[in-house]
């Protein structure tokens, strides 16, 4: 848990502010969830370890950055760029896609060789080895405490709320664009490629096609899309810290993808607002719930706080019940609509059949 | 140099004592591997279950307060049952669309399970009621008794799945349907049963595995098991999947060289050096070191 929050967002005023806040996070979460259907949808390659896609772009676009650790106290990293902003933020944007690119080719490297099994191990491996690099090596990451003067591009010149839509608006375009590239991209032969690779990569073989070069191309192009979201999400919530960027997060784009449509462009952003409305909204029930207590006539309440007193009462209590939630989606959507909302049921007959 | 001696010993010591815990659990994975072909994402889940069910009966919550030996036999045993049960409802109806729907599944179970748990007990640090203990020691080196008894419970574990799987109906059975299931069911066997006796027992040595991790390294949290998985992927994949006796070996290797990394390299990379070995196996011998079923 401790997923996301920016609670510098979420005490701002008002309805407004929050449901652009998700709507932000949503986009972002778009492009991770169309990044792994470049993986999944059109490859059929299992990445259990997406979330460290993410993470390599955060942590570039902080780095490039953050002002240089003698300028913010007690850090323990040892370089940060200090770009301007926003001129910066296309340099800082860039690159994170870049390095999630690179990061998902080396993991690609040592792993698309493998049957779908050993690829999930490995990848949902790499991602851990990953995550605890970044944990452990203070001096690029100050560690546990994060990198948490990312500049937010603009943020000088203009109120909060303006800010707010400002940065909105921008995540949708660049979300717009890279669907849009993604969907030129998909209907090109090379999208056939992956397709055909992921239907039969001994038929694709035999047609004399380098489908270990294909693999590593989607892996690549996936984790270039995640690196950028995770540009834009650093240069949004203004700080990066490990514990953003956990399995949990892999998984949640995974239900969204699911949920949405394999091989779907459209689905897989359906999904991730979805996902990450359900997700956020529902940080709310204790709100609704004391102010359900105060606004209900007595014997109501007194009946509601019956109702629920059998319940645990800790702070982790709805947060869990919502990853219970996403791992029902997850296992009801593969057994009832392996298509998800948007998929086409002929394109995922095909996927794991290798053998 | 003397001094160098008994540290290494002492790290090989606490590497084989760790091993042999890994062991149960990634036999109890190989196994069910073995007849399901598909790896196990919830695995790691019957750990924290035996865990915390072993918590519950010998003293925390439930108003009962057994001996823990007796508590872990019947954690053992209710939540075999309990592996029999998610099969039934989450994985058997699948079991006729491949590999990759199962394995999808099981992340979904994973989630659902701990984040169940997680709900109904929190995420507070719980500890087992086991007594602190001084260590005995010979020349220098030595670990406390409650370890040791860790380390036989683990071993005779192991010689029970050999006993098992060697010299009974059930043993052969399952290395049958292991082998090749259809030719199994041709030749009379009932494969449904096995499956399920096998996840009982897959179950089973998770929910084991789960105790004596609790033991060993008190205090855990409802995480506990999903954060061990990878150390138990990497015992089993090394072990080459599907190879009971390979992953009795692979966790042996794993649990000494996460020892060994963690005293003589750096001591915040325990669970990574479990990751750089599976990674290693991965890209130069994927099918481990005594042939997996892939």
């Amino acid at each position: 848990m401790g997923v996301f929050t920016p609670t510098a967002l979420l005490s701002l005023p008002g309805w407004g502010s929050f449901l652009l806040t998700v709507l932000t996070i949503a986009g972002i979460y778009s492009l991770l969830t169309l990044g792994l259907n470049i993986h999944y949808g059109y490859t059929g390659l299992i990445n259990f370890g997406h979330v460290a896609f993410f993470a390599a772009g955060a942590y570039t676009a902080a780095l490039l950055t953050v002002p240089p650790p003698a300028q913010v106290s007690g850090a323990e990293y040892v370089f940060g760029l200090n770009l301007p902003m926003p001129l910066g933020l296309p340099i800082s944007l860039v690159a994170a896609a870049v390095v999630g690119g690179l990061l998902a080719t080396l993991i690609g490297a040592t792993s698309v060789r493998l049957g779908s099994h050993y690829l999930a191990v490995a990848t949902f491996a790499l991602a851990g080895i990953f995550g605890s690099v970044l944990e452990n090596e203070a001096w690029l990451t100050n560690g546990s405490f994060g990198l948490n003067s990312v500049p937010k591009p603009g943020r000088a010149a203009m109120s909060a709320d303006t800010w707010a839509v400002a940065y909105f608006v921008f995540v949708v375009v660049v979300l717009v664009v890279v669907a849009f590239v993604l969907s030129r991209l998909t209907g090109s032969p090379f999208g056939r490629l992956l397709k055909g690779v992921r239907e039969s990569e001994d038929a694709a073989q035999m047609l004399g096609k380098n489908t270990i070069r294909v693999k590593l191309t989607s892996f690549a192009i996936g984790g270039a899309v995640a690196g950028l979201a995770g540009g834009l999400y650093a240069h949004y919530v203004g700080s990066v810290v490990v514990q953003q960027f956990v399995p949990a997060v892999t998984f949640t784009v995974w239900a969204a993808l699911l949920l949405g449509g394999v091989a779907s462009n459209t689905g897989a952003v359906f999904g991730a607002f979805l996902l990450v409305g359900f997700r956020e909204s529902t940080r709310f029930l204790t709100n609704i719930y004391d102010s359900l207590l105060a606004s209900l006539p007595t014997v109501a309440a007194d009946a509601l706080r019956l109702a629920v007193e059998p319940l645990p009462d800790h702070a982790s209590f709805v947060p869990s019940l919502r990853f219970v939630v996403i791992g029902l989606l997850i296992v009801l959507v593969i057994r009832y609509r392996p298509e998800g909302v948007f998929g086409d049921p002929n394109e995922i007959d095909a996927i794991g059949e290798e053998d | 140099m003397v001094a160098f001696v008994t540290q290494f010993v002492q790290t090989l010591i606490y590497g084989l004592i760790e091993g042999s815990v890994i062991s149960v659990g990634a036999v109890g994975l190989t196994l069910s591997y073995g007849v399901t072909r598909f790896i196990n994402f919830a695995y790691g889940e019957f750990l924290t279950y035996g865990a915390y069910l072993a918590l519950f009966l010998s003293g925390a919550g439930l108003g009962l307060s057994l001996p823990l030996p007796v508590a872990t036999i019947v954690a053992v045993l209710v939540v075999g049952a309990f592996g029999v049960g998610v099969s039934r409802v989450f994985f058997e109806p699948l079991s006729d669309r491949g590999p990759l729907p199962l394995l999808i599944t099981s992340i979904g179970v994973a989630f659902i399970l701990r984040y169940a748990l997680t709900a109904a007990v929190g995420v507070s640090a719980k500890q087992l009621p086991v007594p602190l203990m001084r260590p005995v020691e010979v020349f220098g080196v030595g670990t406390t008794p409650l370890r040791a008894a860790v380390f036989l419970v683990a071993i005779a574990t192991m010689l029970l799945i050999h006993v098992l799987l060697t010299y009974t109906m059930l043993g052969k059975t399952m290395r049958a349907t292991s082998g090749n299931r259809n030719l199994a069911e041709i030749a009379g066997i009932d494969t449904d049963g096995v499956v399920r006796r096998t996840w009982f027992i897959s179950a089973g040595a998770g929910a084991l595995a789960g105790v004596l991790y609790a033991v060993l390294f008190a205090p855990f949290r409802p995480t506990v098991g999903f954060e061990y998985l990878i150390v138990i992927f990497a015992a089993t994949l090394l072990g080459g999947i599907g190879r009971p006796y390979g992953a009795m070996i692979g966790a042996i290797i794993v649990g000494v060289a996460m020892n060994l990394g963690t005293t003589y390299l750096s001591a915040e990379y325990t669970m990574a050096y479990a990751f750089a070995i599976l990674v290693g196996v991965l890209l130069f011998k994927p099918d481990g070191i005594a042939g997996g079923e892939i």
